[in-house]
Formats: C-alpha cells, structure tokens, sequence
C-alpha cells in the first residue's frame, strides 16, 4: 500500500521527469515541424497557417550535397570506429591483464589525449597531411577519427576487461590456449556490452564531429555536419533544409541507440561479476 | 637486328611517356579550383561553368560552400598555402588584411591588358585597388535601401527622424514598427549603423585616409546612435538587441515588421511571394537621409588569386569569364541577382523585364542609390575587421542598456586607437 506523501512524490516525480523531456525534446518537435513546412510558413505560428504542409524541403535536401556528404560521415565514422576497435581491443586487454609497468600512467595519459581540446590536435594533422597529400580524402579523415576514438575504445575496453576474473584466462593458459585463443573465445564474449559500448560511443563521437571535417576535407569529402553549415550563407539560411537534414542526421542514430541500449547500461553496470 | 628492334621499342616507349608525362603536366596546368560562398551569384556562376570549360578546354573544379565553412577553408589554405586554389571569393571587407598578409595576387598588369575588365560600377572596381595594385574583379555590389509595407505606411519616410516617428506610429503588438540589424559584428550592426551616423555627418576617421584621428566619439557619432538606439527600443521587435539578418528577412517576410532597412541581398527577398507573406505589399524606397546627407551601405564581393596558386593565368581567365556581362545577365535571369556590377547588365531587355515585374523601381533605386555610396562605407583597412568588431560590442551594449551610447562610443574610440596602435 502506497502512503499519500509517497504517492505525492512519485507523482512529483513523474511531472518533473515529463518537465525535462518536454524541454529537451521541444527543439527536435520544432525541427521536425520546420521540416514539413513551406517557406513562406516557415515562421508563421501553426495555429495561424494551419493547412500550410509542403515536402518541398525534401527536394531541396536531395538536390544538395548533403546526401553524398552523409555517405562520407557512414564511411569514415565507421571506418574509424573500426579501425578503433581493431586495434583498441588489444591495447585494453594487454592494458587491463598484461602485468604491464605503468598501466596507470598510461591509461591516464590516453584520457588526457581525449580530454585535449580538437584544436590542438587537428592543426598539426593538417599540416601533417598538407606533405603526405592526406587533405580532402576520406582515408584521411577515417585516420584522423580514429585519433578521438581510439582512446576513448582504450580506455573503455580497459575498464571492461578489467571486471574479467583473471583465473578464467589463467585457467584457459593453463588448458593450452594462446593468447589470442584466450582473447577472441573467452575475454571477448564475456565483454560483449562493453565492446558494443564502446564501438557505438565511438561511432557517435566521429559521426557528430564537425571541427575536424571543416578543417581536413572540401567538397566531395565533407561530412554530414559540415554539409549542414552549407546552408547557413551570405543573406540567406535554409532553415526547413537544416531542420531536415538534422533529423537525417539524428535518425540513424535512434535505432542503433535503442539496440545497444542494454549493452551500454550493462557496460556501466559491470560486465561480469566476479 | 634484334638488337636494333629492342632499341627501337626502347625508344618509342620512352617517347610516349615522355608525351603523356607532358601531356599530364599540361592538363594539370588546365585544371583549376574556385572556392566560393554561396550567393545567388556564386551558385550562378557554379551552374554555367560548363560553358566556360566549353570555351576555353580549362577544366574548373567549383566549390559553392557555406560562409562559416568558406571562411575556415579559406584561411587554412591562406596560411598553409596549400597550393590547392586557384580562385576564391573575395569579400571587399577582408581584402585589406588579406593583400597586407600577401596572401593575394595582385591581378593589375591582367586587367589592364583586358578590354573585359571594362564597365563595372567604379565604385565597385576600384574597391579592389589597394596601393594602386588591383586585386580581384568585382561580382557582387549591393547596396542599402529600405523596405516598407505599403498597407501601413503611405509614403515612407525620407528621413532618419521621420523613419523614428513613422516606425512609433505604426508600431503594434503584432507588427514592429521597424527591424533592423543589431547582433554585434562588423558585418552585422556595423553594417547598417553607419548609414545613420554617417547622415548625421559621422565618420571614423577625421579625414580617411589622410588624417586616421579616431573620431568614434564625436557629437555627429552620438547623434546618430542615439537615434539608432531609441528607434529600435521603442519601435523595434522583441528580442531587438540580438537580430541579425536572417531574423530581420524572416520577420519582414512573415508580416512581423513595417519597416527593414539593410542591403538589397536582404530586401529583395521580402518581394519574393515564394518565402515572403506580404511580398504583393512591399515597397521599396531610397535609404533616408539626415543632415548631412544620404549614406546607404556597399557591400562588394569579387574574386582574386590566392598567392600560392601556379596557375595565375588560367584563374584570371575564369574570373574575367565569371564577371562577364553575359555571365552576369545569364545569373540575373537564372538567379534573384539585382546586385550585378555591370550597369549594361540592367539594360538587358529580359534582365530589365524580369526584375520591373518584381517591383518596378528595384534596378532605378538600386542604380541611385549606388551613386550615393562611399567606397570607404566601413574603412577599407586591414584593421576594420577587428575595429568594427570593437565598436559593434559596445554599439549592442549601448542597445541592451548595460551602458550609455556616450559610454558606448568612448569605450570604442579608445579599443579602436588601441588596435590600430598595436
């Protein structure tokens, strides 16, 4: 039996939370109303125009570089998640159980890498790449992602492979197996959350990047993000178009979210208990 | 014999890649890349290239970008010359700083050898002179006036004070009485203020460029902002002291505003039934005037040569090709570009046809109104930038009321003495 006063705070509790989603939502709801709108209504209040529905803005989003551009955000925000996870899950796991000196100051210096500001990571990159003939190419920017990522996948996996009870693969060596063997059939599918985790955040980090997109590509290479600006000008903003392509933006993200949501929480929760 | 045919085969695989080594350099040389932002007339341009490419066999690689993004992009590539452009745009505002910092090529020797470079606007051609050095064509010259609803207001207003009264008179709940430009920045507030306290007999300068005495805070300066600053509290729309274009086109075309004062970029669109409510009750006017006279704001747009480009002479090919009168008329009909820098373009019968349907006065008060500009509308130096930034801080400061306009235009003259101490 619930008391009143609990009764009351719950239902507090309910308003609050309807409150905050309200607030953080009500720019998506604008975005997605902006959308449907034609020009001439864009900023007449609804209750003002309310038949006033045109999908012109989708035309104009097809008609831009924005869909090329959001094929080069898929390409190198998932190639560098890749890459990221590829050599991230061994870094972790040497990090976590290879009995190596200086662990903690290494796993402190990866996070201060991550905590640097972009600034001051991207301008020798793209000096860098001025002589190595790497600006305006997606292998370039796919590597230049792979710096944002790969510290945090590090970082992370080295958490998650730390919760592993190290007589599992003690008592796996002990059976025959090779290191490997031991990473790929026992380590990792006891740290599924936490690989899916951290392949999904690292994705997001890429996949919402703007700074380094601006600074390393042109053109045919521009990201999603940078597509977007394109239609802030000179006496002119596109605002429905914006609005559109935000969404597009976002919607690949949702379902992927949805989906990974119980390795994420599992992930933050402890993989395995010891 | 064998030998000989070896020696032969030798030789012609030599040749041929010889001739394809140099027939790559050539093509090389006959590729070029323009970096652009977008404008009607810069999307213009990026639509007819073929037609270039058809002329001349110089392959042209255009980028139509964002101005934020076209910014960045471009100073990258200024500073690390890169090499990799070959055109870019060249807002007049940036060209002082961009030639002292010699990241231009100075096109003088180009010009004057060319009969096409004749027949622009001279206030729009010689903006691109800098130490008697020429350093772009122009493509883009807009120029203030001023757009009023005709169901509002019968007759507009031919004054500053008059606009002040007109805009309190009809000012309501639901329609301001004027909009204009007020976020901070020297292309924002700093772009219209002038056209007020320069009527009021204002300047920057105490006689640009001979006498550079700051003269920021002058009577004729406070004049004009006091009236700047009280116009826009009492009549303004809300939120008054953060509107910057985009905001004051917006309102004007959703009916929120009577009055809206800016460059014809910005007005002409509010005469667009497509994006504009009240486009059938828009009419245009003449910038007003005060006691020392008319003074409607000039922006020019143009196109240079980077410094680090090796490929000078095919890049001026393109930009004298782009800044064309039949590259122009072609972007007027295509595009909305009454802000073309060849006046021959308006006589244009289709040109002249196209923009008399959208408002019969448009090209004439475009055309006077451009006579009544100063090429030093904003002090061409390579320290406006960071000067009119400067005084727009305090100018929207004054307008928040967290300081008076007094206050506001002696903190400017002294930032402004400072930056160009330094």
């Amino acid at each position: 039996m619930i008391d009143r006063r609990t009764g009351y705070r719950f239902a507090l509790g309910r308003l609050m939370m309807i409150v905050l989603l309200c607030f953080a939502l009500l720019p998506v709801l604008w975005s997605i109303v902006l959308t449907f709108r034609p020009k001439i209504s864009l900023f007449t209040p609804i209750w003002e125009a309310p038949l006033a529905w045109s999908l012109d803005n989708f035309g104009a989003l097809a008609r831009s570089d924005f869909p090329a551009a959001l094929i080069n955000s898929l390409i190198t925000a998932g190639g560098a998640t890749i890459l990221a996870l590829i050599v991230g899950i061994p870094a972790g796991f040497a990090l976590a159980k290879g009995g190596l000196r200086g662990t903690f100051q290494t796993s402190w210096a990866l996070l201060l890498l991550r905590m640097a500001p972009p600034i001051g990571i991207v301008l020798p990159l793209f000096l860098t790449y001025l002589n190595l003939g790497l600006l305006n190419t997606r292998v370039g920017l796919t590597f230049a992602y792979m710096s944002l990522t790969l510290p945090f996948v590090v970082w992370s996996m080295w958490t998650s492979f730390s919760q592993i009870p190290s007589e599992l693969i003690e008592a796996a060596a002990i059976d025959g197996a090779t290191l490997p063997q031991i990473l790929w059939k026992i380590v990792l599918p006891l740290s599924r959350p936490g690989v899916v985790a951290a392949a999904i955040l690292g994705f997001l980090l890429a996949w919402n990047d703007f700074f380094f997109a601006l600074i390393l590509t042109r053109g045919q290479t521009a990201t999603a993000p940078v597509a977007i600006m394109n239609f802030v000008s000179y006496a002119s903003v596109e605002w429905g178009a914006i609005a559109l392509a935000t969404i597009v933006l976002t919607l690949p993200i949702v379902p992927v979210i949805m989906f990974a949501n119980r390795y994420i929480v599992q992930s933050l929760g402890g993989a395995v208990k010891g | 014999m064998k030998s000989s045919r070896t020696w032969k085969i030798a030789i012609s695989v030599a040749v041929t890649a010889m001739l394809c080594q140099t027939g790559s350099a050539w093509a090389q040389e006959e590729e070029i890349s323009v970096l652009m932002f977008s404008l009607p007339v810069t999307r213009g341009i990026a639509e007819l290239t073929d037609q270039f490419e058809e002329e001349t066999g110089i392959k042209v690689n255009v980028e139509v970008v964002g101005q934020n993004v076209f910014e960045n992009q471009v100073m990258l590539a200024f500073t690390g010359r890169t090499g990799d452009l070959d055109v870019v745009h060249v807002p007049a505002i940036q060209l002082q700083r961009w030639v002292a910092a010699g990241w231009l090529t100075p096109m003088t020797d180009k010009v004057n050898g060319s009969d096409n470079a004749a027949g622009f606007f001279p206030s729009a051609l010689t903006t691109y002179d800098v130490a008697g050095e020429n350093y772009g064509l122009p493509m883009f010259v807009e120029t203030g006036l001023m757009a009023y609803r005709t169901d509002l207001i019968d007759t507009p207003p031919a004054t500053w004070e008059e606009t002040k009264n007109t805009a309190a008179e009809v000012h309501s709940d639901a329609t301001a009485g004027i909009v204009m430009r007020t976020s901070p920045g020297q292309g924002f507030n700093m772009f219209v203020l002038p056209m007020i306290t320069r009527a009021y007999g204002g300047k920057f300068f105490a006689d640009f460029p001979g006498d550079m005495s700051v003269v920021v805070d002058s009577p004729e300066n406070l004049q004009g902002l006091d009236l700047y600053t009280a116009m826009l509290t009492e009549s303004g729309p809300p939120g008054v002291s953060n509107i910057n274009y985009p905001e004051a086109v917006a309102l004007m075309q959703a009916g929120g505003a009577a009055m809206f004062i800016d460059g014809t970029s910005n007005v002409v669109p509010t005469l667009d039934p497509e994006t504009s409510s009240v486009a059938d009750k828009i009419g245009l006017a003449p910038v007003p005037e005060g006691p020392a006279g008319r003074s409607p704001a000039i922006a020019v747009h143009g196109l240079g040569i980077p410094a680090s480009s090796s490929k000078a002479d095919a890049a001026y090919r393109f930009i004298e090709w782009a800044t064309s009168e039949d590259v122009q008329a072609q972007i007027a009909i295509n595009e909305s570009y009454p802000d073309f820098t060849r006046p021959a373009v308006g006589e244009h019968q289709d040109v002249a046809d196209k923009y008399a349907a959208i408002n019969p006065d448009l090209i004439q008060l475009r055309s006077a109104s451009l006579s009544d500009t100063i090429p030093n509308y904003r002090p061409l130096i390579p320290q406006w930038p960071e000067i009119g930034a400067a005084i727009g801080d305090n100018v929207n400061s004054a307008l928040n009321g967290i300081i008076t306009n007094a206050e506001a235009l002696k903190n400017a003259q002294a930032e402004v003495q400072e930056i160009l101490d330094q």
